[in-house]
């Protein structure tokens, strides 16, 4: 398989998902080692995925975890 | 936590408050952006599923069942305040010209770590996923902030893996974009 940068994009979350054949992986990582822009774009999704992940999730007030309670009961 | 036999529905919804009532208020307010309609959200979801436990036969996890119900939920408050659009119903399923010109948006300039992985990063961050369609919204919680696989983010919103990865890709683009123009200006010379 050989793919363009439009392609490519398409399938950078497909290879994050591990949803791709060995060959397509090859052929997708040889055109991220080759293409300085799909490097960038590969590195900046993989920081975004960082970020998320320690981003701070917000908690549940009290009140509202009570008004859940008492309709459960 | 699957369901067993011998829980009462009471016993094991009480549960999944616990272990999960903060993932699915933050995932109602990221969806709603609205702390009052995300408590109704959660609220209701828990009465309705108190009321229809039948509907939940062990053979989904109870957290995706719940998540289920607090997504169907909180679009139904989003149409009822009818501010936002496009809704899921409307939005488009196939990549198009618009995608690819939001993958070519220049790469972000590389600021210092202490910038990029700061508090005011996440603050853009969170900024930024206000901007999002509701179901990218969805989509990009439940998949990167929440962890869930590609296949229990589709159980969720009821869709195929390959239509949830389009949503996941548009969504990753335009936080991309959206945080390209954060970074101006934050590197060094």
């Amino acid at each position: 398989m050989t793919c363009d940068c439009d392609e490519l994009g398409r399938r950078l979350t497909e290879l994050r998902d591990g949803a791709l054949g060995e060959s397509d992986c090859a052929a997708i990582q040889h055109h991220l080692d080759e293409c300085q822009s799909c490097g960038a774009l590969h590195k900046d999704l993989e920081d975004l995925a960082q970020l998320c992940r320690e981003s701070e999730r917000p908690r549940m007030p009290l009140a509202v975890r009570r008004r859940i309670e008492q309709a459960l009961k | 936590m699957t369901r067993t036999s011998a829980e009462e529905p009471r016993a094991l919804l009480f549960r999944a408050l616990d272990e999960h009532g903060d993932r699915l208020y933050a995932f109602a307010l990221r969806m709603t952006r609205d702390p009052d309609l995300a408590a109704d959200a959660v609220q209701e979801a828990f009465a309705s599923a108190l009321h229809k436990f039948d509907a939940f036969r062990g053979e989904s996890n109870i957290a995706t069942w719940l998540h289920r119900i607090v997504y169907t939920k909180a679009i139904d408050l989003i149409r009822q305040r009818g501010k936002e659009s496009p809704l899921p119903e409307e939005e488009d399923m196939d990549f198009g010209p618009d995608d690819e010109r939001l993958a070519r948006t220049p790469a972000w300039a590389r600021p210092p770590d202490e910038i990029l992985w700061g508090r005011q990063t996440k603050e853009a961050l969170e900024t930024a996923m206000k901007q999002l369609t509701p179901l990218q919204r969805a989509v990009f919680t439940l998949r990167e902030v929440d962890g869930m696989s590609t296949d229990e983010v589709a159980s969720v919103l009821g869709m195929e893996p390959g239509t949830v990865r389009v949503h996941l890709h548009r969504s990753r683009l335009r936080l991309r974009a959206l945080l390209s123009d954060h970074f101006k200006g934050a590197v060094r010379p």
